[in-house]
């Protein structure tokens, strides 16, 4: 069966200055730019966030460590060209994928070698290698209008809400049928 | 206590309020989750931009700002809301319910700036913090209206379709608000009609752009902010149910 889906991006997100960028999860999309206006709905409401990017998700080269203990991975057809490529790593099952650094390098692969190399004491499940020419960045102008109002919005808790409760006793004292 | 300042919030609050719950209807409904989501939290905005106006209309009424919104909301029969009738129609099609949505949501930020010049300190502090989500939400639906029109031949003609029945419908954007003409004498709100005409330059350069005909002709409408169609009715039935059969219920 053809999938009919639009295609899967992957979601990074930014929260403070200080943080690394971190995979948020995954949103469908026609395009790049819709891609980051459906990840800012589904990702960025509560959390804090500066700033955003997304990437087609069968663009990430990515290896498990199961797969890096097979020396011939190296040796699969070359993936991407001569660029930037951004590095995440997954550490511990509990604990996000996140970005390590970035590294110049020839194609995917090439990357992930050096990445192996520059940080030869990384604990990680699994390795991902983004090419930097094919991630789309929210802009720092659309900040404020994308990410501001969603900080103080005190309606976004359920906690906020006593419908449940209510609607319970609407129900147990009749005033409500089914 | 009669407010001028009162009854012009309230009318804007209703076209959020009204607008509001018609999007989220589409709860559940939209065509792709990730749209569900964004389309329900376009809904969630903008009711609660409709608690924020109902709050300052109740600091002018000296009424309690933490009441008044639902009481404004839940115990006032149609004939006494004064939204658009363009908010209350119910929602078509996707390509009918966006094209609204953007079409509302682009006269709305031009309002807000204009009323974040304004003389009365409140309003103008209100707007700015409102403009900030509106301007995310015009992106949203202004993305959506183009890649409908010139996504397939059924997208096109859906889109065609449903812009040549809000054209007439968002012509009475230029009509005042209630109190208008006395507010904007004191310079507190602009004044619609002049709001309109570079909305009507702007959106028929757009509509352009993208491939679709603005209708040559405008059709007059039956109703406006104070005359409303049976569909408010029902709106309202179903917005005010539960609130009407518990009003003591803590929500």
């Amino acid at each position: 069966m053809p999938d009919t889906q639009w295609p899967r991006y992957m979601v990074f997100v930014q929260e403070q200055e200080k943080d690394p960028w971190r995979h948020y999860g995954t949103v469908h999309a026609p395009d790049a730019d819709m891609a980051l206006l459906n990840a800012r709905d589904v990702f960025a409401r509560r959390p804090q966030a500066l700033g955003m990017q997304v990437v087609p998700a069968k663009l990430i080269f990515g290896k498990t460590l199961e797969e890096l203990e097979n020396p011939n991975w190296a040796n699969e057809e070359i993936i991407g060209k001569s660029e930037n490529y951004l590095i995440f790593a997954k550490p511990f099952e509990q604990s996000p994928c996140e970005q390590l650094g970035q590294v110049k390098a020839n194609s995917s692969q090439d990357a992930l070698k050096k990445a192996l190399q520059n940080f030869p004491d990384q604990k990680a499940l699994w390795w991902w290698v983004i090419p930097g020419s094919e991630l789309s960045a929210s802009d720092d102008a659309d900040a404020d209008s994308m990410f501001a109002p969603a900080f103080e919005k005190t309606y976004k808790n359920q906690a906020e809400y006593h419908t449940v409760t209510l609607m319970r006793e609407l129900h147990d004292t009749g005033k409500l049928e089914s | 206590m009669a407010n001028v300042l009162a009854d012009y919030l309230i009318a804007l609050a209703d076209d959020e309020l009204i607008l509001g719950h018609r999007v989220s209807e589409w709860c559940g409904h939209a065509p792709i989750l990730e749209e569900d989501i964004a389309f329900a939290n376009i809904a969630l905005d903008e009711i609660g931009h409709a608690r924020l106006w109902l709050e300052l209309a109740a600091k002018e009424l000296g009424e309690d700002p933490s009441t008044f919104p639902d009481k404004q909301a839940f115990f006032r029969s149609p004939a006494d809301y004064r939204n658009l009738p363009l908010a209350e129609l119910p929602n078509g099609d996707w390509a009918f319910s966006m094209l609204r949505q953007y079409l509302f949501d682009s006269f709305e930020l031009a309002r807000l700036e204009a009323l974040n010049q304004s003389t009365h300190t409140g309003l103008s502090e209100l707007a700015a913090k409102i403009r900030t989500e509106e301007l995310y939400h015009l992106r949203h639906t202004q993305a959506w209206v183009l890649r409908l029109a010139q996504g397939t031949e059924e997208s096109q003609q859906r889109s065609q379709k449903a812009l040549n029945a809000l054209w007439p419908h968002a012509q009475q954007f230029s009509s005042p608000l209630p109190a208008e003409e006395e507010l904007n004498n004191e310079k507190k709100v602009p004044s619609s009609s002049e709001l309109f005409s570079p909305w009507v330059s702007h959106q028929s350069d757009f509509f352009d752009e993208i491939g679709l005909a603005l209708p040559p002709q405008t059709n007059s409408i039956d109703a406006d902010r104070f005359t409303h169609t049976e569909h408010l009715t029902e709106l309202l039935s179903d917005m005010q149910e539960v609130a009407r059969l518990v009003p003591e219920g803590r929500w």
